[in-house]
């Protein structure tokens, strides 16, 4: 008999070895079954405290987004924590692009991370869902200080189950936050000494924003006295508040975008385009920061731009507190936070809650801010460090704001961003053609009322 | 022993087995990957499912809201057909020239063909933020060139006005590389018979393309129509990473709709109930294309 192997029989047995690995490489894995140890002495009921089979490492996944040194920053504490905890195994998931749709993608398939970065307008809707685990009761237990947080960014992590908005006093809490964003004043002190304009003061107004910004503006060589304020901006009730007015009354129940006092504010931002012209026409922002540029003088933005900033070399910069409204002398900065939260589907709860302590306890916030993670804590002795450093000179005027002037930021209700992609196209289009602000706001108002009713209908039989 | 009986059927059988075996990988494959989720979306589209909890049947409700009170669909699927119309018609006509010009004897035309296909291989973030570049209203190239001749240009992607416009000109001559390569072997395929029996009868070059060139190609013509229209229809990474959809919704294409809905919004139901409307359209113009395409596409009879 001939052991030579035939052409055919060799495509043949190719053939079924290349179907078999590709049915073994589509098989479904056996989900794991998760290990229960007996419940740890604690009175919450939700808390489980589970351990590994004895000689295996647990598992626990830790998520996140990530930019600029983040990533680096993260890994070395995540590390150092994990030194101190032997028998766990993290591993860190950091995803530059499109983080919501993985999460979702991941918690829709059954394997959600254990630990992931928080996000305050996804709370709500992840809580109401069941997918976050309540902490109140590992707060009480541990004794973690939220007290000493600033309160609008714990707000953001609290939920009265069948409150239509977070934040409600006495809600659950179901994340920490771990930094304190709010919007800087920054100006640009060579634009200002070629106009010969006084730097900006803790007494500016608005008014005093335009006068400046008409000195300094020469639209011929592209130079501008201030950026128009971002749409999101003032979503978040910047400019919005110290005008008295506000996105939607405190029952959510109606749209107040169409209040006199919002559309002031709202027509005070536009009147930066088309009326006194100083801020740059559409479209002209897109592709380099224009204050970075050198491009606009004045610029209301997020505090997370210090870091880039910092590097500017072609002209000084500093922050002021943001101008008040000329009537009503108040000036209001949003505050949004990051943090922390734990999925409950988790298997190991207190390695979870242990890790999650790690990072938002003062001392984690301590070393997010000797790592150079650049967000300041909201601890606000804490922040008080990273606000103390140069540049700019008067960069603890961000703090001042937050500590006196600040609110939640205000798109934290069910269905927010629904309501808001229904309501924005007409003012987006109002600032982008130069069309009639205050007709767009009216606009917007019906079609926010609209939408309110809706998400209240969809919440009220969730 | 007795000999094993071979039968021409029984081998037709044994070569039937290994062949699929062969593609077996590529099989799975596609009924994992491609009908399995398609058949899933069926499903989920009669659901409301925002992908942390789990479906909920409601039916063809769906569908009747995106037809009854959904805010953005028909002003999407618009915004689509004009995207779609602005770039398939003209990038044809703009295609066709360039390989007419390619198909002649000039140097260098092989330098010519790998330069207009480059766009179709580079990657479309990179194209995208290109673009970007070139439309910036103080510092894009666009408009410097249009200041040297005393044009104010406008501000391209600022306005809902030129938004649409401006990406509809990224995508056709993103697009012209492949359609020109598809035109030229068509081109190339043309009987020089026919050009020189017409020289004879004293035809002029117009006259040949008109009567000679058009109808031959027509064949390759229609393919380009079709799958332009399938293809635009489902544009989204070129202007997604351009403009987002801005500005105020001028530029969302229905792909970004339905993107937005089900990772942003988390209306997965909603979203393949849009997915699934965009196929019945698609497939509706494919239909349409095929009834009217017998009146000018001409195919050679083979004798």
């Amino acid at each position: 008999m001939s052991t030579q192997v035939s052409r055919r029989r060799f495509l043949k047995l190719a053939g079924v070895g290349a179907a078999g690995a590709a049915l073994a490489a589509c098989a479904p894995q056996a989900a794991p079954q998760p290990t229960q140890a007996p419940a740890a002495a604690t009175s919450a009921p939700e808390v489980q405290a589970t351990a590994a089979p004895s000689g295996e490492k647990k598992k626990l996944i830790f998520s996140s987004y990530t930019w600029s040194g983040y990533e680096a920053a993260m890994r070395n504490i995540i590390d150092s924590w994990a030194k101190e905890h032997p028998d766990v195994d993290v591993e860190q998931q950091y995803i530059a692009e499109d983080y919501w749709t993985k999460v979702q993608t991941q918690v829709a398939g059954g394997t959600p991370p254990d630990v992931g970065i928080s996000d305050y307008g996804r709370m709500l809707p992840y809580a109401k869902s069941g997918i976050l685990l309540p902490i109140s009761e590992l707060i009480k237990r541990d004794k973690f200080p939220t007290d000493q947080m600033l309160p609008d960014a714990v707000a953001q992590y609290r939920w009265v189950k069948g409150e239509f908005d977070s934040g409600g006093e006495g809600g659950e809490m179901y994340g920490l936050p771990s930094d304190a964003q709010d919007q800087i004043f920054a100006y640009n002190k060579k634009m200002f000494d070629e106009a010969n304009v006084k730097y900006p003061t803790d007494d500016w107004t608005w008014d005093d924003v335009v006068t400046a910004g008409k000195a300094i503006t020469k639209a011929d060589q592209n130079k501008w006295g201030i950026q128009r304020i971002d749409l999101w901006i003032m979503t978040k009730g910047n400019f919005l508040f110290p005008a008295g007015g506000a996105n939607h009354s405190a029952d959510l129940k109606k749209s107040l975008v169409d209040d006199p006092a919002s559309v002031e504010a709202w027509k005070w931002n536009w009147d930066l385009i088309y009326t006194h012209k100083i801020a740059p026409p559409p479209g002209a922002q897109a592709q380099t920061n224009p204050f970075m540029s050198g491009q606009v003088a004045m610029v209301v933005d997020g505090v997370w731009w210090i870091s880039d900033f910092a590097n500017i070399t072609d002209f000084g910069w500093d922050i002021a507190l943001q101008p008040k409204h000329p009537k009503t002398g108040k000036r209001t900065t949003s505050v949004e936070s990051d943090g922390w939260w734990i999925f409950k589907a988790t298997k190991y709860v207190d390695d979870s809650w242990s890790l999650m302590q790690y990072l938002a306890n003062p001392a984690g916030q301590k070393r997010f801010g000797d790592a150079g993670y650049v967000i300041p804590s909201c601890f606000p002795d804490i922040g008080k460090e990273w606000y103390s450093k140069k540049p700019p000179e008067n960069r603890m005027k961000a703090l001042d704001n937050i500590v006196q002037d600040s609110v939640k930021v205000d798109y934290t209700y069910f269905e927010f961003f629904t309501c808001f992609d229904a309501y924005r196209p007409p003012i987006e289009a109002a600032f982008a053609d130069g069309t009639d602000i205050e007709k767009a706001l009216a606009e917007a108002a019906t079609i926010h009322n609209e939408e309110l009713a809706k998400a209240w209908d969809k919440f009220n039989a969730s | 022993m007795a000999a094993k009986t071979v039968t021409l059927k029984g081998m037709r059988r044994r070569e039937e087995r290994t062949a699929w075996l062969f593609i077996a990988p590529v099989f799975l494959g596609i009924l994992v990957f491609q009908v399995y989720p398609t058949i899933f979306s069926l499903y989920a589209s009669l659901t409301s499912w925002d992908l942390i909890s789990a479906p909920r049947w409601v039916g063809i409700r769906n569908y009747v809201n995106l037809v009854t009170t959904d805010r953005f669909f028909f002003k999407t699927m618009w915004t689509t057909a004009r995207y779609t119309l602005g770039v398939v018609l003209p990038s044809m006509a703009i295609s066709l020239f360039f390989a007419s010009l390619l198909n002649q004897s000039i140097r260098f035309k092989h330098l010519y063909r790998a330069i207009y296909f480059v766009p179709v291989v580079a990657p479309t973030v990179a194209l995208a933020l290109l673009w970007g570049w070139l439309y910036e209203p103080n510092f894009g190239i666009i408009n410097a060139a249009l200041r040297v001749v005393g044009i104010k240009g406008p501000a391209w992607l600022g306005t809902t006005q030129w938004a649409l416009r401006s990406v509809i000109i990224m995508a056709i001559w993103a697009g012209l590389g492949f359609q020109i390569v598809i035109f030229l072997a068509g081109l190339q395929a043309v009987p020089q018979e026919y050009y020189e029996a017409s020289a004879i009868d004293g035809a002029n070059s117009l006259q040949k393309f008109r009567h000679i060139t058009l109808p031959l190609i027509s064949p390759v013509t229609f393919f380009v129509l079709v799958t332009g229209i399938i293809g635009t229809f489902q544009d989204f990474s070129l202007v997604w990473v351009l403009t987002g959809g801005g500005p105020a919704g001028a530029t969302q294409l229905i792909v970004m709709y339905l993107y937005g809905l089900a990772f942003r919004l988390q209306r997965m139901g909603v979203a393949s109930a849009v997915a699934y409307s965009v196929f019945v359209v698609i497939v509706g113009l494919t239909i349409l294309n095929f009834v009217f395409s017998k009146r000018w596409v001409f195919y050679e009879e083979t004798t």
